[in-house]
């Protein structure tokens, strides 16, 4: 495959990030890392005429710890830096688990959080090469009119196949997107639209900077379960990430779950918290807890794997991970 | 699409090259430095047969745009040992059989050296970590892992056998 032409900007600053994006309009697309963007311009994904080169820009990296306690991780930061960083691992082990669990180190070394936050969806009709989808004159997503995946519909499931944003999802996670207006703060939650096609609230003209992890979610224990086909590099079929506060005795003072790659966002179950705070751990909870992601999730035939298997496993990984973490939590 | 100047240190030596803004630093270092030790393997970032190191990190040269490289020091297989020797890294992988058709073998060994970089004395499941965006198809990887663990040695002995510093 080959890629297609196009110029590469270089900004230094966000602000000149900005203004070339909304100078460019829809010809434009940012790159950081790569390992998402590529691959994706040489399926002819997408044809941008400029592509903004945002590594040079210093201030978008650096993980910190701010004012308030909350823990300031840069767009730019490698997924490979978070996993490594002190101040991540002992304060938010979720997102450790997760991050950890992203491609293989090669990727992990370049990817970026803000890509890994934006990441293209997908889809087995979508992630072809041009001359693939052509044959099938494409699809609801890109170059046709019908989704293959559920041809009725006029909404495309193409999935959200991030593994970090479930775990940030549990840590109420904020957005920081700068534009030409300045800059705004999202809840992670509100970021995504569970659409294939439009699938983050972000303008042509914006971009993500940083992530902020707020201080009252340090120390929550929880972890990550992916299902995938190869353990070392595959994106995920199914992902399932918990977050718990647990006190002394046993009994649940704050709880999140939220499931990725199953719709087209990744998602909060609702009920867990709801259920889970006031309680003490037994087998019956989780498995009520583990039948609610099963409702969130709805896994339809966008990949390899099979929907019944990845609707499965969402029970199994809800209840291995509330498990985990419960017993993790009792000091 | 116009070509444009670039600047690339690699091994050591900079080099100025004219490509298209776009053009893959897989590519540059293959078409146009003639270093055809990169491999392009399954061209979409899941197999490690591209891998480089960049200011010391091993990151997979077909996802990465040339000219967005500039400041970095780049290292590819031909230069992680002075011409005419071997470094550790590689005496491990020909003298445990790390290698059969030798196509992924550039990749494991950028990854190896970049691992023994950063701890000279990785655990066995830490290599299965550090190799694990490494795609092989002959060796069933056992052998590999060997041939790690050969390098550590191999590294050791000729740390050993420098002579000692002057003036002790």
């Amino acid at each position: 495959m080959t890629m297609p032409a196009c110029r590469v900007a270089r900004p230094k600053t966000v602000e000149e990030a900005v203004r070339i994006l909304a100078d460019s309009g829809p010809e434009a697309m940012i790159i950081a890392g790569g390992t998402d963007v590529v691959p994706n311009l040489q399926m002819k994904l997408f044809t941008p005429r400029v592509l903004v080169d945002i590594k040079p820009i210093r201030a978008l990296a650096g993980i910190t710890m701010v004012a308030g306690g909350a823990l300031r991780i840069g767009a730019l930061n490698t997924l490979t830096e978070i996993v490594d960083s002190p101040l991540v691992q002992s304060n938010y082990p979720v997102l450790v688990s997760a991050v950890a669990t992203i491609a293989g180190p090669l990727q992990r070394n370049m990817g970026t959080l803000g890509g890994n936050l934006c990441l293209e969806t997908r889809c087995l009709w979508y992630n072809q090469s041009y001359f693939w989808r052509k044959a099938l004159g494409g699809c609801l997503k890109k170059e046709g009119d019908v989704c293959h995946v559920a041809p009725g519909g006029a909404r495309c499931w193409a999935v959200w196949s991030g593994d970090s944003a479930p775990a940030l999802l549990t840590l109420d996670a904020e957005m920081e997107i700068a534009g030409p207006r300045g800059s705004r703060r999202l809840p992670l939650a509100k970021f995504y639209r569970n659409d294939g096609i439009y699938r983050v609230a972000l303008g042509r003209d914006e971009m993500v900077t940083a992530v902020f992890l707020p201080a009252r979610t340090v120390g929550r224990r929880g972890l990550y379960h992916k299902l995938r086909i190869r353990d070392s590099i595959d994106y995920p079929l199914a992902g399932v990430a918990v977050a718990l506060e647990v006190d002394r005795n046993g009994v649940c003072r704050e709880a999140r779950v939220a499931v990725t790659a199953v719709n087209p966002a990744p998602l909060l179950v609702n009920e867990a918290s709801e259920w889970l705070v006031g309680q003490k751990y037994s087998p019956e909870l989780v498995e009520r807890v583990a039948q609610a992601a099963i409702r969130t999730g709805k896994p339809l035939t966008t990949s390899a794997s099979t929907p019944v298997y990845r609707r499965d496993m969402l029970r199994v990984f809800t209840r291995r991970a509330l498990e985990e973490a419960w017993k993790n939590g009792r000091d | 699409m116009n070509k444009e100047l670039i600047r690339l240190k690699v091994n050591g030596e900079v080099h100025e090259v004219a490509v298209p803004p776009h053009k893959l630093l897989l590519d540059v270092l293959r078409e146009d430095l003639g270093l055809t030790g990169a491999k392009r393997g399954c061209d979409d970032s899941s197999c490690g047969c591209c891998a480089v190191l960049v200011d010391s990190v091993a990151i997979l040269s077909c996802v990465a745009i040339a000219s967005c490289y500039q400041d970095a020091e780049i290292v590819t297989v031909e230069g992680i040992a002075p011409p005419g020797t071997l470094d550790p890294v590689q005496e491990g992988y020909a003298l445990a059989g790390g290698a059969q058709c030798g196509y992924c073998t550039p990749g494991f060994l950028i990854c190896t050296k970049a691992l023994l970089a950063r701890h000279p004395h990785p655990t066995l499941e830490e290599i299965r970590v550090a190799l694990s965006s490494n795609l092989c198809r002959c060796t069933g990887y056992m052998q590999i892992y060997e041939s790690v663990q050969l390098a550590i040695e191999r590294a050791q002995a000729r740390e050993a056998a420098k002579p000692a510093p002057v003036g002790r």
